[in-house]
């Protein structure tokens, strides 16, 4: 007998994997925002990021906590589990619920009164953890949608990597981490964020604090695939109300007519879609340098990712990685 | 919202959520988190922990397959082994140790082939009833609260002088610890022994020798009280055990002395006691001279608080009612109905009454240790019938006489001595229990009379003084935060040197004075 993925007969596969590509189309006529929180204070700005992007009824924002699964032998063994089955017995919180409440509120000190909204909780097992996955999701009449995640994984950022799989989502939003490794020493290990912005197959805002500065500043080195940034980004920037401001760096002063051109282009593309260009800039240095020196006035950097593997980025480097590294401003590193 | 009305949809014009990752990268995903989940299971220190159990059970299945000595059965090899790894596991700890009865039951029926039946059967004995009637009457005791008002009634009887102080402490300490179990009187009485001390000084540094004396009157007069009655201790219900399933005969009038009552056992121990109440107070003077010798500004403040908790309530007068009631059945009743069923009664009469909830009581004794005595008792049954606590004894007997202590003071100092090491290294319960069918068989191989050394074996099992951890009394008042760890070595030493005497001496002067 051939081997077979489903027990189910053929034609109950066969709709089964309809509903889910349905619902997965559902979900692609939907902006959504998936930002992640990890119970510091400073984690929230990726709530207000968030919430200052999900401006249209189409915009779905998912606050993610990644709880680790309780560890085993590690700390007293099954004992771990047992105490947490007993605490969620006797009405205690699970670990990050209350972070999650403290999102709530988050977002309604930015306009977005989700617990007046009706709501649906759902459970799921995970990793054979007590908790598993938790989720309230609040609609508004108009279809908005947020949802509070509490979701359980052996490794955070495969957590948060795994939910995007449940996605598809459009951005995903994290908080600056404490320390970047290297390229090389990103190979052994490296934290969550920066591990889900080498891997996430969406764009990547690493948020921090610039919530009181005010405009995008689109970098662009004129390729086809940072047009394409360019456009996507500034849409966003146009339907939150921030100014634009177009930015190209040229390594030296033979290459400032081609970053002239891509300034040109870029701001031309936009105009053609009727969207305000406030400022163009144009640089002569490292690229990087350049983008971070001039874009930490800025609320957001836009950057274009290059779409390099690992290993390319060992050896070829990545500007946008840098710039994702050394800002002092919000990052958003477009795909 | 203005930006609501731009021309723009952000799903379809701005960031777009590309495809899932392809199916490799997300099996890797999966792939590496299920190792992550199973290496948070493994855990390598896990063996490095548990070293000891492995080893036990190593060297354990080793001796079982080794060839059987002259004069022993197999199955006899086979209980002396469970014996060697149940006092390893007992002293090493490395397991918790209500599983070592757990693991002795198994092998009884796994590895001795005796029938399941029987086995539980064995567990379940009036001793191993003392020992729970006598720790659930703990805790119906010390749940009335009358600690302040027992130290009140200390202080009016003794003054305000530390001596005297430390002595009616001792003594009150020691005659509940003669009734119920000494770690409960410590942990009742431990709040009356702070209260004294902080009362006098809210500096500990300026009071530890007087913390020192008071607190060690404590648990002496625990520890020193333990032996003098059955339900003392759980090491008393065990001797008592072996007793009558050693050499009881129901056919043989001159073995009826091995069932031994209440009042037969208080005669032969209580002595012991009573001999070291006022050894104990003066000792601990002598060796911690404490920095004040009156105590009235404490006695004048804990007369206020005594008196602010108002009269004796009718549930107060009813606790002790039973209590003493419970005592008397004891001494009135106990070879008629037993002990176990002396105790439990009076547990049932707290119950009844509404003295005490079930879940306190539940909660309250460590059932653990209920076990641990019911397993140890089995296993030493089989040592018996078994033949091997007979051929250990002669062994050890043979080895006696050939370095010259076979008579009386030198059988008794040897087993005294050897009992004393053996518990400061393991509970002293479990001491007994592993000790006391070899020291019997030997008394017998000796021509000493197995009452005598099993009263040696029971009161030398109090000896061990030398650590706080050591006796749970000591382990109780460690954890005031008064006193240091070489305080406990300090008097131990001398108290331990002093009650061999004692022992050694009621042994030879007294107990033949006692025996048919």
């Amino acid at each position: 007998m051939a081997f077979k993925r489903s027990i189910l007969s053929d034609r109950q596969e066969a709709a089964v994997q309809k509903t889910l590509q349905n619902l997965r189309q559902q979900r692609r006529n939907r902006f959504r925002i998936l930002a992640c929180i990890d119970g510091s204070d400073e984690a929230f700005v990726t709530v207000r990021f968030a919430a200052q992007f999900s401006v249209q009824n189409n915009c779905d924002l998912i606050v993610l906590f990644v709880r680790p699964i309780d560890s085993g032998l590690h700390s007293g063994g099954l004992q771990v589990r047992l105490a947490r089955q007993n605490m969620m017995d006797a009405g205690f919180d699970l670990p990050g619920v209350r972070h999650l409440k403290r999102a709530l509120e988050v977002l309604r000190e930015e306009g977005i009164d989700a617990e007046s909204w009706p709501q649906e909780a759902a459970h799921q097992d995970a990793w054979g953890d007590p908790a598993g996955d938790n989720k309230v999701e609040y609609r508004s009449p108009e279809g908005r949608a947020v949802v509070l995640k509490l979701k359980t994984a052996p490794d955070v950022a495969n957590g948060i990597l795994d939910q995007y799989e449940l996605g598809p989502y459009n951005l995903i939003i994290l908080g600056e981490p404490s320390r970047w490794r290297g390229e090389f020493g990103a190979f052994f290990g490296s934290g969550v964020v920066q591990t889900v912005t080498t891997l996430a197959p969406c764009s990547v805002l690493v948020a921090r604090q610039s919530l009181d500065r005010s405009g995008f500043f689109i970098c662009t080195d004129g390729s086809s695939r940072s047009m394409h940034a360019v456009r996507r980004s500034a849409v966003l920037a146009q339907v939150i109300g921030q100014p634009i401001t177009l930015f190209s760096a040229a390594v030296n002063l033979a290459g400032k007519p081609a970053a002239d051109e891509a300034v040109a282009n870029a701001k031309a593309l936009l105009t053609a879609m009727q969207i305000d260009v406030a400022d163009t800039r144009v640089a002569i240095g490292d690229a990087a340098e350049e983008i971070v020196e001039s874009g930490s006035l800025y609320r957001v950097i836009v950057v274009t990712d290059e779409g390099r593997s690992r290993l390319q980025r060992l050896i070829r480097g990545s500007t946008a990685t840098d710039v994702v590294r050394k800002a002092r401003t919000s990052v958003l590193d477009v795909r | 919202m203005s930006s609501t009305a731009s021309p723009f949809q952000l799903a379809r014009d701005s960031l777009q959520a590309h495809e899932p990752s392809p199916g490799l990268i997300r099996f890797r995903r999966r792939g590496y988190q299920r190792f992550l989940a199973f290496m948070a299971d493994m855990d390598l220190a896990f063996l490095w922990k548990r070293r000891w159990f492995f080893i036990t059970m190593i060297v354990g299945f080793v001796l079982m397959a080794a060839p059987t000595p002259d004069g022993l059965t197999h199955q006899g090899q086979i209980v002396l082994v469970m014996s060697l790894m149940a006092t390893m596991l007992f002293i090493t700890e490395a397991i918790p140790l209500p599983t070592v009865p757990l693991l002795i039951i198994v092998g009884e029926v796994v590895l001795l082939k005796v029938d399941p039946t029987d086995v539980a059967r064995s567990l379940m004995t009036d001793s191993v009833l003392v020992i729970m009637g006598s720790l659930m009457l703990a805790v119906a005791i010390v749940k009335q609260r009358l600690d302040k008002r027992i130290a009140w009634w200390i202080v009016r009887m003794t003054g305000t002088n530390v001596y005297w102080i430390s002595f009616g402490i001792t003594a009150v300490c020691g005659s509940l610890a003669a009734f119920i179990g000494e770690h409960t009187v410590a942990a009742m009485m431990l709040p009356v022994g702070v209260t004294l001390i902080s009362l006098t000084s809210n500096e500990p540094k300026k009071v530890h020798n007087l913390a020192a004396v008071i607190l060690f009157s404590i648990s002496y007069g625990c520890s020193i009280a333990g032996v003098a009655t059955p339900s003392g201790g759980a090491r008393n219900a065990i001797i008592i055990s072996y007793w009558k399933d050693f050499f009881y005969n129901p056919t043989d009038p001159a073995t009826y002395r091995f069932l031994m009552d209440y009042v037969h056992w208080a005669t032969y121990a209580f002595p012991m006691f009573l001999l070291r109440l006022p050894i104990v107070a003066a000792l601990l003077i002598y060796t911690f001279k404490p920095e004040i010798t009156d105590m009235s500004r404490a006695v004048s403040r804990l007369r206020t608080q005594v008196s602010m908790q108002g009269p004796m309530r009718a549930s107060d007068w009813l606790t002790i009612l039973i209590f003493g009631l419970t005592i008397v059945g004891w001494v009135a009743f106990s070879s008629t109905l037993g002990l176990g069923t002396v105790a439990i009664a009076g547990v049932a009469a707290f119950l009844i009454m509404g003295l005490v909830r079930w879940e306190d009581i539940n909660g309250g004794v460590n059932w653990g240790v209920v076990l641990l005595y019911a397993a140890a008792i089995s296993l030493g049954v089989e040592m018996k019938s078994t033949g091997a606590a007979e051929w250990v004894a002669a062994s050890v007997f043979h080895t006696m006489e050939q370095v010259g202590v076979g008579n009386t003071l030198g059988f008794n100092s040897v087993i005294s001595v050897l009992t004393i090491v053996v518990s400061n290294t393991m509970t002293a319960g479990a001491a007994v229990a592993v000790l006391a069918p070899i020291v019997l068989k030997t008394a017998v191989a000796a021509g000493q009379d197995p009452i005598s050394a099993g009263f040696i074996t029971a009161i030398s099992s109090a000896f061990g003084y030398l650590t706080p951890a050591a006796q749970p009394a000591f382990t109780i008042i460690y954890a005031s935060g008064y006193l240091k760890g070489s305080d406990f070595f300090k008097i131990g030493i001398r108290m331990m040197a002093l009650s061999l005497v004692v022992l050694l001496a009621i042994s030879v002067l007294y107990w033949p004075l006692l025996a048919p």
